[in-house]
């Protein structure tokens, strides 16, 4: 009983702490609504109803420029006022205008293009890997509806040959199911609606294309006036454009491609827009990324130009084109022809030393080793240990030193012949050591005459008592001869 | 023909001049007539050789049919044509070539690499300060003959 109490007793707390939980909330519920909003954007998924999602179409402000555009379009272009300062006249006002609204409109297509993506994925979810563009997507969305059996339907004229195949081969695997009947009336209405603004978006696009002229004379002589009004309404008005790097105009609408297999070396990347002018069609492929990049600095240039109003004829851009031209004719010269060259003086250059691993290896079989570097030095004050002791023979230095680990050396009676002067030092000293003499030989002789006569047997040999000096010794061979 | 691009002398003070005026530059210079045939298959080569050897010597033709020649060809025994003599900084050089004239090249060279390398061998010599140095050409693609001491 106590237990199941305390279980109760555990569940009240809970309850209780819910209780604490909901008064925070009261609090925080204003800020958890903003946060709602914004992600409205993102978490279309929780919201069923388009219009929600996609508010463009029904903002005044779209109404409203769409209209004068359709006016525009509509009557012919009467001639340019210049007189007018180009901030203040309306045309230009308009094409500012456009310029902004086409990103507003390229937004709201990506907007609807998720929204449309998440609808679909329970259907067909692969699709939106296959194709990329939004546009496309919207068209083949709208095409194949709820059909299971892709045989039925003809997507032609939509995507490409190789990206259809794909596409029907990827549907027969597709783990997907049909969509109910209101979901499917949903994506199809967000499909026309994504078509709508595709649509719209052209229509102020030409409007812009046909007035480029007049607005940015320098940048249409140079990449045409259809790829200018491009350039501009991505990038959001001509001193957006202006203020971009010459890197970035060069991508500027990029499309990324779907390979599908295909191999990444032959497409063309880091072009835009740029790709569809005169200039760039008509270099030749391998030029083709170097004169790119050409057009893109020198476009740049014209549209810098163009935002500070500096040249209303446009006379610099054509100049700028000239100059493009004239610099791909120049980077399709032959190189010049090959001059005989005479040859060189004899000996006039020195022979050049190569060095590198091989030489290094071949000359450490000659370097000075470890050994013969430790018997050179000597260590001071004490006196080095010599082949034949005492100072005769060749030194060994720090060679087997007591504290190094290095070399031991070990006593092995040398073949080579010893001078005749060393012979008889080591003979002295074989005597003087002594300790290996006969112990039947004595220091007495023995003479008939005399007597005991005490002599020192070294002197009977010749090596004397070790204190003579052969320099001034009698039975010493001459040091030196000298011829006169 | 091939002389277009080699100088020919015809003159005693032109003979003079060149060998005065090349300096630290090997002198080669020809002595033969441009009609014979040797002659000019040796004219050939030296014109072909002219551009590769230009930067250490340099090459003259000496038209022996002209009479102000007929001194040099007294002085330097020239009975055979075409004969080379070589010449560095006014010295006159000596070639070695196992024949029994040291002081020329008679005869045409076979190839042109025999030729430059009997120029680079002279250049060499002179500059160690030889005055005859060992020809480099193979003895079979030297150009035999016989010297005759007043028709012995």
């Amino acid at each position: 009983a106590t237990l199941e109490d305390s279980f109760l007793a555990d569940l009240d707390e809970l309850s209780d702490n819910e209780a604490e939980l909901d008064e925070n909330d009261g609090d925080d519920g204003k800020e958890e609504e903003d946060i709602d909003m914004d992600m409205a954007d993102l978490e279309s998924l929780n919201y069923d109803d388009l219009d929600t999602v996609s508010k463009l179409q029904k903002s005044q402000r779209y109404i409203d420029i769409m209209q004068k555009v359709e006016e525009a379009l509509g009557k012919d272009s009467d001639g340019a006022e210049k007189g007018i300062v180009l901030e203040d006249d309306p045309e230009y006002k308009l094409i500012v205008d456009c310029n902004q609204l086409s990103v507003d409109i390229e937004n709201e297509i990506a907007i609807v293009h998720s929204f449309i993506r998440d609808k679909y994925k329970l259907k067909f979810q692969e699709l939106e890997s296959l194709v990329h563009h939004p546009i496309d997507y919207a068209r083949v969305v709208k095409k194949i509806g709820n059909e299971t059996d892709l045989t039925l339907v003809d997507l032609e004229g939509l995507l490409p040959s190789a990206i259809i195949m794909v596409v029907s081969v990827t549907a027969l695997t597709t783990k997907g199911s049909p969509l109910p009947e209101d979901v499917l009336q949903k994506v199809l209405e967000a499909c026309d609606r994504a078509l709508d603004l595709d649509s719209a978006r052209k229509k102020v696009f030409d409007f812009v294309e046909s007035k480029m002229g007049s607005i940015a004379p320098n940048l249409s002589a140079i990449v045409g006036s259809a790829v200018a009004a491009k350039l501009m309404g991505t990038a959001g008005g001509l001193s957006a454009l202006a203020k971009m790097p010459a890197c970035n105009v060069q991508v500027l609408g990029h499309k990324r491609k779907n390979l599908a297999g295909f191999s990444s070396a032959t497409s063309q990347t880091r072009v835009g827009y740029l790709e569809q002018t005169e200039i760039f069609q008509s270099t030749p492929p391998g030029l083709r990324a170097r004169a790119s990049r050409l057009v893109a600095a020198k476009s740049t240039l014209a549209a810098r130009v163009d935002a500070t109003r500096g040249d209303p004829l446009g006379k610099n851009g054509k100049a700028l084109r000239e100059e493009i031209r004239k610099k791909i004719e120049k980077w399709q010269e032959p190189p010049p022809a090959r001059q005989p060259k005479p040859l060189p003086v004899p000996d006039s250059e020195p022979k050049k030393r190569r060095g590198g691993r091989r030489l290094r290896k071949m000359k450490e079989r000659y370097a000075v080793t470890d050994m013969r570097k430790l018997a050179n030095r000597m260590a001071f004050g004490t006196p080095e240990e010599s082949s034949l002791g005492d100072g005769l023979g060749e030194g060994y230095g720090m060679l087997g030193q007591a504290g190094s680990n290095r070399l031991r050396v070990s006593s092995v009676p040398s073949k080579l012949k010893i001078n005749a002067k060393v012979a008889k030092k080591l003979k002295e000293r074989q005597y003087a050591g002594g300790a290996t003499t006969s112990g039947l030989t004595s220091s007495l002789a023995f003479t008939p005459v005399q007597g005991i006569e005490l002599c020192n047997p070294q002197q009977a040999l010749g090596l004397g008592s070790g204190t003579q000096s052969t320099y001034f010794s009698e039975s010493g061979t001459f040091s030196k001869l000298k011829k006169i | 023909m091939s002389s277009y691009l080699l100088k020919t002398l015809t003159k005693k003070e032109e003979i003079d001049r060149i060998i005065r005026d090349t300096i630290d530059e090997v002198l080669v210079l020809r002595f033969g007539r441009c009609t014979d045939a040797v002659c000019l298959h040796h004219d050939d080569i030296l014109a072909k050789s002219a551009t590769d050897v230009s930067k250490f010597a340099k090459i003259a033709l000496v038209d022996v049919d002209s009479e102000d020649v007929q001194v040099y060809v007294k002085y330097f025994d020239i009975t055979l044509f075409p004969s080379t003599i070589f010449f560095f900084n006014a010295h006159h050089m000596k070639l070695d070539s196992g024949t029994a004239d040291h002081t020329k090249w008679v005869g045409a060279f076979h190839i042109k690499q025999d030729f430059i390398d009997v120029v680079e061998e002279i250049y060499r010599g002179a500059m160690k300060g030889k005055m005859i140095v060992q020809c480099p050409v193979p003895p079979e693609r030297i150009p035999k003959y016989q010297l005759l001491y007043k028709d012995v």
